[in-house]
């Protein structure tokens, strides 16, 4: 008796592990406005990872992958706001609900977990929607970060350029790991 | 009813030891897929104060520099502190791809016209790779000043002089940065015979941060020995990078007046023990002009 339950045990462990989705070439995209101007910019090196199992989702994107169309914005965003070389990544790490997993179409879904960029962790509760596809799952959100909230310091010579809660939008075309 | 306890018990650790695991094992995905990454930003301007520093214009950027030498600070209130008396350079500096860069530029000091090529060949990395960054810099440069009228014929060729180094760079931590620079400066035409043609200097550079919009920064060549005796000395400069948005404003003070490469590294003639230093700066000011991609 106690090998069959070793062996479902087993099993049940196997299969989560072929639950897990994941993508090393996620896109975000953020978007800081102001009368001013709009400045965008856009990684399409983030990692994405999700467990359908338990609904535990992490994404992770190097803060040196967003890419500019000026080179000095780049630099200001990597030396003297996000401190890249010190904070080099921004991670998030939660957990989904609301996700049926039999479900087909797209289904809105929350994950609640912690944001980490620029060293600072937040609890946060982002919204986004999911939808299966023939080989894995196709995630997509839109969220606001304050600058603020991370420790973001932003100058006053500079705040007509640059808006204090900057709007971010992530696309991920998960598949089966 | 034992083996429904342990099969429960085994079923229990399997289910613990996945839980426990199973965000660790998320995490591990991203580690797997972790590349070297390219250092950036090891100096704030294309030059650390004279000398080339391994920095150059991103792509599409184009780099406006104004930078100014004033007289000796030792001729004091008459002069007022040399500011009386500047000489200056303008110069233009365009990146080809993030990695090439050309510019042109005119001194005053000699009336002195360049056309320069700036290549950083060799990306520092972290994670893998190059532990330096390597960046090859010439320049040519023609001195614009009338030749004197003594009976010696001069050609226009003989105006030319070349300036070749490689700076090797590393940013040793987010603060500091170092460069080591090798330079060979030839003449076309020296001032008399016994002069070499070639001087070799040996050339040292450092930032460090001291916040995101400041740092201290200096730079040092020696000489290597010349076969004759002459007047020139080796070159220290001391200065800082202000870093204002779309500006950055280098202050320094420097025994060497002239501001392109033959000048300042081989024909230095003030020297620090002499109180014989100028005051000057360098504004850069950039303008992306072509596309990135």
């Amino acid at each position: 008796m106690k090998y069959i339950l070793l062996f479902v045990c087993c099993t049940v462990a196997t299969l989560a592990q072929a639950q897990r989705f994941a993508t090393r070439d996620a896109r975000i995209s953020f978007l800081s406005e102001t009368p001013v101007e709009d400045i965008r910019a856009e990684s399409t090196e983030a990692s994405a990872i999700m467990d359908l199992a338990n609904g535990q989702l992490a994404f992770q994107v190097p803060i040196l992958s967003f890419h500019f169309p000026k080179a000095l914005m780049e630099e200001h965003f990597n030396e003297n706001y996000m401190e890249s070389e010190r904070f080099p990544k921004a991670t998030f790490r939660g957990t989904v609900s609301g996700l049926d997993p039999a479900q087909s179409g797209a289904q809105n879904v929350t994950a609640k977990g912690v944001l980490e960029m620029h060293g600072v962790a937040v609890e946060r509760e982002v919204s986004g929607t999911m939808e299966r596809t023939g080989s894995g799952w196709v995630l997509d959100a839109q969220f606001e970060v304050p600058c603020a909230a991370h420790d973001i310091d932003i100058p006053k010579v500079v705040t007509e350029n640059i808006a204090e809660v900057i709007a971010v939008t992530l696309h991920a075309e998960l598949k089966a790991k | 009813m034992r083996g429904w306890i342990v099969g429960a018990l085994a079923l229990s650790c399997c289910a613990l030891t996945h839980g426990v695991n199973a965000q660790d094992d998320l995490m591990d995905f991203f580690d797997e897929g972790e590349s070297p990454s390219v250092v950036t930003s090891a100096f704030k301007a294309g030059r650390i104060i004279n000398v080339q520093s391994p920095e150059t214009s991103g792509k599409g950027e184009m780099n406006f520099i104004i930078a100014h030498r004033f007289g000796r600070i030792s001729d004091g209130w008459y002069a007022l502190f040399g500011l009386d008396n500047a000489q200056m350079r303008m110069g233009l500096d365009y990146g080809v791809t993030d990695q090439l860069q050309v510019g042109v530029a005119r001194s005053s000091f000699g009336k002195t016209l360049e056309a320069n090529v700036k290549w950083r060949f060799v990306e520092q990395k972290k994670g893998g790779g190059s532990p330096v960054s390597l960046t090859g810099y010439s320049v040519l440069m023609r001195d614009g000043m009338r030749f004197p009228i003594d009976g010696i014929v001069r050609k226009d060729v003989h105006r030319i002089s070349y300036v070749h180094q490689l700076v090797v760079s590393r940013k040793c931590s987010p603060e500091l940065s170092l460069a080591l620079v090798p330079s060979l400066v030839h003449r076309n035409l020296v001032d008399n015979a016994e002069m070499a043609n070639d001087v070799g200097t040996i050339g040292a550079g450092f930032r460090y941060k001291l916040n995101n919009r400041l740092s201290v920064n200096g730079e040092y060549h020696y000489l290597l020995p010349r076969p004759v005796e002459d007047d020139f000395v080796n070159s220290l400069s001391l200065g800082l990078d202000i870093e204002t948005g779309g500006h950055v404003f280098q202050l320094h003070v420097t025994n060497s007046r002239g501001m392109f490469e033959r000048a300042f590294l081989a024909e230095t003639t003030s020297r620090w023990q002499d109180g014989d230093l100028y005051f000057g700066f360098n504004i850069n000011r950039v303008f992306q002009v072509g596309d990135r991609r």
